[in-house]
């Protein structure tokens, strides 16, 4: 474990099962293992799980560039790209751009074996499954809001250990569905979730809008969550949502049958005055347009 | 209202040269008195035939030119009197094509002592009111030095009258012709924004011709109108200030008519630094 005592045994993290590791001063990968709990409707990893495996790498990253300064996660975009091989994904990521009150950084998600090796299918090594970008704020060092307190030195290679995700990942968030076609939903936030600043986890957060986008985007096409995939976030970070429960609300922009279909989500701490958190905006297709994204390991 | 350096007076007025070739209209909306929130902002363009594209309504280029300049005027309004700068810009684009005129709407969601984040919303008038693009944009805040900043609130621009035998955007981009996953711009002055950088507009113009390039490469990437640029991730790094500008892509992949491409745009002269990072979804049309 890199931070002591973040994340508590039971958490997210642990029960996705991810490994990171810092490859050079300025990258890192971070994989966790392909299992359906963590699948989307055509076969593929939720883009909100994506998204927390990117935060994560991301904010590694951070932790190295900018010790002993802080990071927040400020924006984050994901667009899925390709099919998941299994049985891992890993994101690898690094830096773009360090400035003085910004940090900006790429993620490349590919799927890889057991060994870390990219799989081989009909001679080639397969599109990536996603890319994604981050800008992290900086903040400055002994950050009383943080309960993380670095080690000297960041260890190079660590696992998130924990117990195994053996409930769809929706299910362990107590992600609930209040009324789809608004895109209506909740989701506590508990010790499970948290960040190190005692806050809701970045990836889970994009992972709420995610599914909250996908209710409301299946319920404008006639289906539900499950008949949409969705392929891009594009998430603005505006505030810790630190009280819960995280409510969504989406607004359909469009939706087509045959073709893409987007909304806004706005998330909001309803423990905080309903203090607007974040917003995200949320692509699907249909989950027969999309076609089968890859066998599950 | 004046933006401009005073040791810098060009033939082409850099406050309004780019938006004026979009013909973007913009006023603003003060929150009511003893409210303590910034303004909104709104604009109006109409959809010139010169700058349709293959999608048939205005290229993503030119519309987010359009959603940098009216997020940027509303970023900038909420900081006064420091002023900002554009670090990334996220939009989705639901619709493809446009009746015009198109409405935009910019709020701003976050005002910090670092940076502010603001909201923008495009809607076609033209029809009906239908959803076209919903973009957010974070703007880093900036000391304006010498550059004097002078205001008659609430600011009002007219939309400006239509340009005869105006040219498409990518010759008025200086965008040179070619194929392939590399594009070019020449760097004229008359790109450049008040502060002497390459308009924020002219790098997503840019982006978004060099994505479709790059995906027309790829056959099962084309429609029977070829390709069109959609959503769009730009992450502004760095300043441009010499020139040439290269985009250089890396098309990550198709699926279900989508085409993902990596988008990094360096400053040739600048010592090839990279100044913009960030993914174009092309679709087949």
């Amino acid at each position: 474990m890199a931070f002591p005592g973040y994340p508590p045994p039971e958490h997210l993290l642990g029960d996705l099962g991810m490994e990171a590791e810092l490859t050079t001063e300025t990258s890192a990968r971070v994989r966790t293992r392909v299992t359906p709990f963590v699948a989307s409707p055509d076969g593929g990893v939720r883009a909100g799980v994506l998204a927390t495996l990117v935060d994560i790498v991301g904010g590694a990253i951070a932790a190295r560039v900018l010790r002993p300064d802080w990071m927040a996660t400020a924006d984050l975009s994901l667009q899925l790209v390709g099919p998941v091989l299994g049985p891992w994904v890993e994101a690898r990521g690094t830096v773009l751009r360090r400035g003085r009150t910004t940090l900006v950084i790429e993620a490349l998600v590919v799927a890889v074996d057991e060994d870390g090796s990219e799989p081989v299918v009909d001679g080639r090594v397969p599109d990536p499954v996603a890319w994604a970008s981050m800008t992290f704020a900086v903040l400055p060092a002994r950050n009383p809001d943080s309960s993380v307190q670095f080690a000297a030195d960041l260890p190079l290679r660590w696992a998130f250990d924990g117990g195994t995700l053996d409930v769809p990942v929706l299910d362990a968030l107590s992600f609930h569905v209040l009324d789809a076609p608004a895109g209506r939903a909740s989701l506590p936030s508990s010790p499970y979730v948290h960040n190190s600043f005692g806050a809701v986890q970045g990836g889970v957060i994009a992972l709420l809008a995610e599914a909250a986008g996908a209710e409301a985007l299946g319920a404008a096409a006639g289906g539900d969550a499950t008949s949409v995939v969705v392929t891009e976030l594009q998430v603005a970070y505006l505030a810790l949502g630190r009280v819960g429960p995280m409510v969504s609300e989406a607004r359909v922009l469009a939706s087509d049958p045959d073709g893409r279909a987007a909304a806004v989500v706005e998330l909001r701490d309803d423990g905080a005055d309903g203090r607007l958190t974040t917003v995200v905006n949320v692509t699907a297709v249909p989950v027969a347009a999309a076609g089968r994204a890859g066998a599950l390991a | 209202m004046t933006a401009v350096p005073p040791d810098r007076l060009p033939d082409t007025d850099p406050r309004r040269h780019v938006s004026d070739y979009f013909r973007l209209e913009r006023w603003e909306v003060p929150p009511p008195p003893g409210e303590e929130r910034p303004s909104v902002v709104f604009g109006r363009a109409p959809v010139d035939s010169h700058q349709r594209g293959p999608g048939g309504g205005i290229r993503i280029g030119g519309l987010l030119t359009g959603i940098d300049s009216l997020g940027g005027f509303a970023s900038g309004l909420a900081v006064l009197p420091q002023w900002i700068v554009t670090t990334s810009l996220m939009a989705t684009v639901s619709e493809l094509t446009h009746v015009g005129p198109l409405r935009l709407r910019a709020d701003v969601l976050r005002r910090g002592r670092h940076s502010v984040v603001t909201a923008l919303d495009v809607v076609d008038e033209g029809a009906d009111g239908r959803h076209v693009a919903a973009a957010t944009m974070t703007c880093a805040v900036l000391d304006p030095g010498a550059m004097t900043l002078e205001f008659t609130r609430p600011v009002v621009v007219p939309m400006p009258d239509p340009q005869p035998d105006a040219p498409g955007p990518g010759e008025f981009f200086c965008i040179e012709p070619g194929e392939g996953p590399v594009t070019r711009l020449r760097l004229e002055d008359r790109l450049r924004n008040p502060w002497g950088i390459l308009h924020g507009g002219a790098v997503a113009m840019l982006a978004d011709e060099a994505a479709c390039r790059a995906a027309a490469a790829r056959p099962d990437a084309v429609g029977p109108d070829g390709v069109a640029a959609a959503d769009v991730v730009l992450h502004y790094l760095r300043p441009v200030k010499v020139g040439p500008v290269e985009a250089r892509c890396t098309v990550l992949g198709t699926r279900a008519g989508r085409t993902t491409v990596r988008v990094a745009i360096h400053d040739i002269g600048a010592d090839d630094r990279m100044v913009t990072a960030g993914s174009v979804t092309v679709l087949a049309v």
